[in-house]
């Protein structure tokens, strides 16, 4: 009987073991989290840049993306930057850099309707373009759309890529948006 | 991988001192009869014979044999009947005895094909057991993998090392899996998390399809799956076995170790298993990063403290890397549609590899039981058992900065579980069983992610008692019993609006279940066994508070926390026909229903999110019913042939919304022709067979549930060689499979590889086990 009373103390003691209460978790720092892409448009040679914003602070879910945007000129060129913010952290962490430094594994692609074009003007160590700088030219007046698609770990050598064709790229998605333009 | 080498050899060193027994008077006289297991009949002409003494007696013509001037001392007996499974036992024979061998007449049939519980003759559960022979020769396999050769049982598949078992078209959090008796806790919920158990470990895997699971924790709403171990042989003289099984494809390495020895101090038995697979080949093509590490190991303790005082304590850890295909990974609907278009998928490397890369998974499990059996009377025993269990899941994702390296998903799951259960012989007919149990859980995302976590942290404690009641009138055996629980959850959500807070929530549940069943043989040709039960299972965190995106659906899921248990009622019929001399058949027939059956919707809906708009599912409940039924036929033309087919469908409908249940697995029919040749140069129990399965394609689906439609029916073609060959003091088995014989390209529906790329293409995989 007294492994019986021992191994009913070993239950009891487990039990209290149980108890014990938890703690709140810890909310975890969302690094890697993009809330905002920021695409800036200065018209060449000067006059006053237009800003296309979609920001989404609070991630997938919760509240809907607020999304702006500003008219364009006709028959104008553009010299075209984005930026990528998470805004969700304080302060304000800029997702551009690792973008630009991690150049060869990424690339932007832009679809445009309306006439109006996008082309890339920067490059990664390889002579890939990335997209982070582009030249945007505006055709007639009307309004179009205009698709920005980030994609990570694309095949930048497959064809029609390194042209800013998205079909054989791959890879995964890490930004996909779309903006009303305005042309008038 | 290193550590389960360390915990072997220590183990061995500290248990494998050999014992002699020493020479006395040699006058012991060892007499016994052979019988058949099954029919009790007498087998004449079977062999008795004394390994170490390399003696031995042929029994007479009613079974009985005789050995006389032995000295006492330890023996390995084997006995052997042709066309059975030869026996090997130890025995300790210090004076004259007498003992019966009983041999399983069908021994072949029922491993391969498989037979009711082990527990067959006292119970009317409706249950299927694949026994260790089969397990062996398999044991490269993931545990679903094998499961499937039950009819009735399919794999639901991520890509290639990730299967979890589906009963009669329902798995995860319906499905309960017993790993030694205790209810494998860990990340259930998801469809992609495999139950982290190793086959090897447990001698006999059985599914439980009826309703009376009772006396089990965890939820039976969809049918119950036990990886038992056997019991340590209680020979004083060391056995052991090793397996290695290569296969070609994937070039895949199983290797397995099994010690044991009984003797006085302590029983023990040490296992291990180590397993490097790399990436599979589909017909084509390398499928990039679908490699497996693995290395698990087992150690099994059994002492009897006092004449009515048996323990058992049970610890095994379970480790595993899983590498997913590559190109499945893709993070939105336009990835998916074009990864969908494609012949061959993004990221085929021309190169077979064995390295891993994220996407993966590493997994943990740790299982601690201790067991105690006390008997203070013959009829009367209590059992105590104690079940702790940690779960460490973490999932890799291909990220920006070097973060892949950094797991995307992070849990940690401690469970413990306590159990007290009395078994009482109220009369030579009737038993009654009872029990109560405590189980708590605490499930915790550890925030080194940086990713909001998919389901919530979590403590949940359960309380429950059940009782059975067995008896037999005469030829009618039957049972009923009934079984309460008591849920409370405790859930620490963070919040999906800014600023992120922690927001508590508590709910209870009450889950009741009923069972009674029935078996009654009506001769000796026909016998039918019935259930029919009632569950009521909880919805787990998932189902209520799951939120994020959800790659294994594509958009974003959302958890219910209003949603309210589920309630099944079951009713499962089985008959077994025999019509002599030799055709058996075994014909299965269920029909569920269950109330407020939770699944995920797919809502109008779809939301804007920076990375593309996603579709949103929500976790809804609607009465929904299944039915199927699983055939089993096999017929020997000549001793040395057999044919074996199997057939099983089932259907599964949502009543409220007039439309399929998703993921339900397509009809499949399973046919063997096996052969067995007589014994040719010491080789035994030689065995060939073709086999062929053709899955059809599962058409109750309809096109707006999926992303695109279920792939067209398969018919794959394989082909196994066996054979033994008997060593003076062991036994050397060796085994070839061949799988998919013809090399088909195919996907099948259950395997969410399926939009990316086919299944793997021809294998050829050789085995060798080495008894002693």
């Amino acid at each position: 009987m007294k492994t019986i009373r021992f191994l009913f103390i070993l239950l009891a003691g487990a039990l209290a073991f149980l108890s014990c209460e938890k703690g709140d978790p810890e909310i975890p720092n969302e690094g890697e989290l993009i809330t905002t892409v920021k695409y800036t448009l200065k018209p060449q040679p000067d006059g006053n840049s237009v800003v296309f914003l979609f920001r989404d602070l609070d991630g997938d879910g919760g509240n809907p993306p607020v999304i702006t945007t500003g008219p364009l000129k006709p028959e104008t060129i553009y010299s075209g930057t984005l930026e990528l913010l998470n805004e969700a952290e304080m302060p304000v962490e800029d997702i551009t850099e690792e973008v630009e430094n991690e150049g060869n594994e990424h690339q932007f692609f832009f679809t445009s309707t309306n006439n109006i074009s996008v082309k890339y003007d920067d490059s990664d160590l390889n002579g890939k373009p990335v997209g982070l700088k582009t030249i945007l030219t505006t055709g007639i007046a009307g309004t179009g759309k205009i698709k920005i698609i980030l994609r990570h770990l694309p095949d930048k050598n497959a064809s029609g890529v390194a042209n800013g064709v998205i079909t054989n790229a791959g890879g995964e998605t890490d930004i996909e948006i779309e903006f009303n333009v305005v042309v008038q | 991988m290193l550590l389960y080498n360390r915990y072997f050899f220590l183990v061995f060193f500290i248990f494998a001192f050999p014992v002699f027994s020493e020479a006395q008077t040699c006058s012991v006289v060892f007499t016994g009869r052979v019988t058949d297991e099954s029919t009790g009949v007498a087998l004449p002409f079977a062999t008795v014979y004394l390994e170490n003494k390399k003696t031995g007696a042929v029994t007479d013509s009613a079974g009985f044999f005789r050995i006389e001037t032995l000295c006492p001392g330890n023996y390995w007996v084997k006995v052997s009947h042709i066309g059975c499974e030869p026996k090997r036992i130890q025995l300790f024979l210090d004076k004259d005895k007498q003992v019966v061998f009983s041999l399983n007449h069908f021994s072949e049939f029922l491993n391969e094909v498989v037979v009711h519980g082990k527990n067959g003759d006292n119970t009317t559960q409706i249950s299927s057991t694949i026994a260790n022979n089969e397990i062996q020769k398999k044991s490269n396999e993931n545990l679903a993998n094998i499961l499937e050769s039950i009819q009735g049982v399919s794999s639901l598949r991520n890509g290639i090392g990730i299967s979890k078992p589906v009963i009669h078209g329902l798995y995860g959090n319906r499905v309960t899996i017993l790993n030694n008796g205790i209810a494998q806790s860990g990340q259930q919920w998801g469809n992609d998390h495999a139950p982290e158990i190793d086959p090897y470990i447990a001698d006999y895997l059985s599914v439980i399809k009826g309703t009376s699971a009772l006396q089990y924790s965890g939820s039976s709403l969809g049918g119950v799956v036990l990886a038992d171990t056997r019991n340590i042989d209680n020979g004083p003289m060391l056995k052991g076995n090793v397996n290695y099984i290569f296969q070609s494809n994937g070039r895949g390495n199983t290797l397995n170790t099994q010690l044991e020895r009984g003797g006085k101090w302590v029983f023990w038995r040490v296992t291990g298993t180590l397993k490097l697979f790399g990436d599979a080949k589909a017909p084509g093509y390398f499928l990039a990063n679908t490699g497996k590490k693995e290395a698990n190991m087992a150690v099994q303790l059994e002492k009897k403290l006092a004449q009515k005082l048996n323990t058992e304590l049970y610890y095994s850890l379970f480790e595993t890397e899983i590498g997913i295909l590559r190109g499945s990974h893709i993070s939105n609907l336009t990835d998916l549609e074009e990864a969908m278009s494609r012949d061959v998928p993004f990221f085929t490397k021309p190169n077979f590899s064995y390295q891993i890369e994220p996407p993966s998974q590493k997994v943990t499990h740790h299982l601690l039981k201790m067991k105690a059996k006390y008997q203070p009377r013959e009829k009367t025993f209590f059992d105590f058992t104690y079940g702790g269990q940690i779960n460490n899941r973490r999932e890799y994702d291909v990220r920006r900065s070097g973060r892949s390296d950094i797991p995307a998903l992070s849990l940690k799951q401690a469970s413990h579980f306590l159990q007290a259960s009395l078994y009482q012989n109220i009369s030579a007919n009737a038993t009654f069983k009872a029990g109560v149990s405590g189980n708590y859980t605490d499930n915790t995302n550890v925030p080194e992610t940086g990713i909001l976590p998919l389901i919530p942290d979590y403590q949940s404690a359960q309380a429950a008692g059940y009782a059975i009641y067995q008896n037999k009138a005469g030829k009618l055996f039957y049972e009923f019993g009934g079984r309460y629980g008591f849920d409370k959850i405790n859930v620490w959500a963070i919040s999906q609006t800014l600023p992120r807070k922690v927001e508590k929530h508590q709910h209870t549940f009450n889950d009741i279940s009923f069972s009674a069943g029935s078996r009654y043989p009506f001769s000796d040709l026909i016998s039918m066994n019935a259930n029919i039960g009632y569950t009521s299972r909880s919805p787990e965190i998932n189902e209520l508070y799951s939120f994020g995106l959800h790659q294994g659906v594509s958009g974003i899921e959302e958890g219910d926390p209003n949603l309210s248990a589920e309630k099944s009622v079951k009713i499962v019929v089985n008959t077994d026909w025999k019509i002599p001399p030799k055709v058996n058949f075994q014909v299965l027939g269920y029909y569920q229903h269950i109330k407020d059956f939770i699944y995920l919707q797919s809502q109008q809906e779809f939301r804007l999110t920076l990375r593309g708009a996603f579709p949103v599912y929500i976790y809804h409940q609607a009465d929904s019913r299944i039915y199927g039924a699983d055939l089993l036929f096999s017929y020997e033309p000549y001793y040395r042939l057999r044919l074996t087919a199997k057939y099983a469908f089932v259907n599964g409908w949502n009543l409220d919304e007039s439309i399929p249940l998703v993921n339900i697995p397509a009809p499949n029919l399973f046919g063997t022709l096996a052969f067995f040749p007589r014994d040719f140069m010491n080789l035994k129990n030689s065995e060939i067979s073709l086999s062929g399965k053709y899955v059809f394609k599962q058409k109750n689906l309809h096109t707006e549930q999926d992303f695109l439609p279920p792939p067209e029916g398969y018919f794959l073609l394989s082909a196994e060689a066996s054979a033994k060959k008997e060593l003076s003091k062991s036994m050397l088995k060796f085994s070839v499979f061949l799988n998919n014989l013809l090399n088909v390209s195919y996907r099948d529906y259950l395997n969410r590889m399926r939009y990316f790329a086919d299944e793997p293409g021809i294998s050829i995989n050789f085995g060798v086990n080495y008894s002693f």
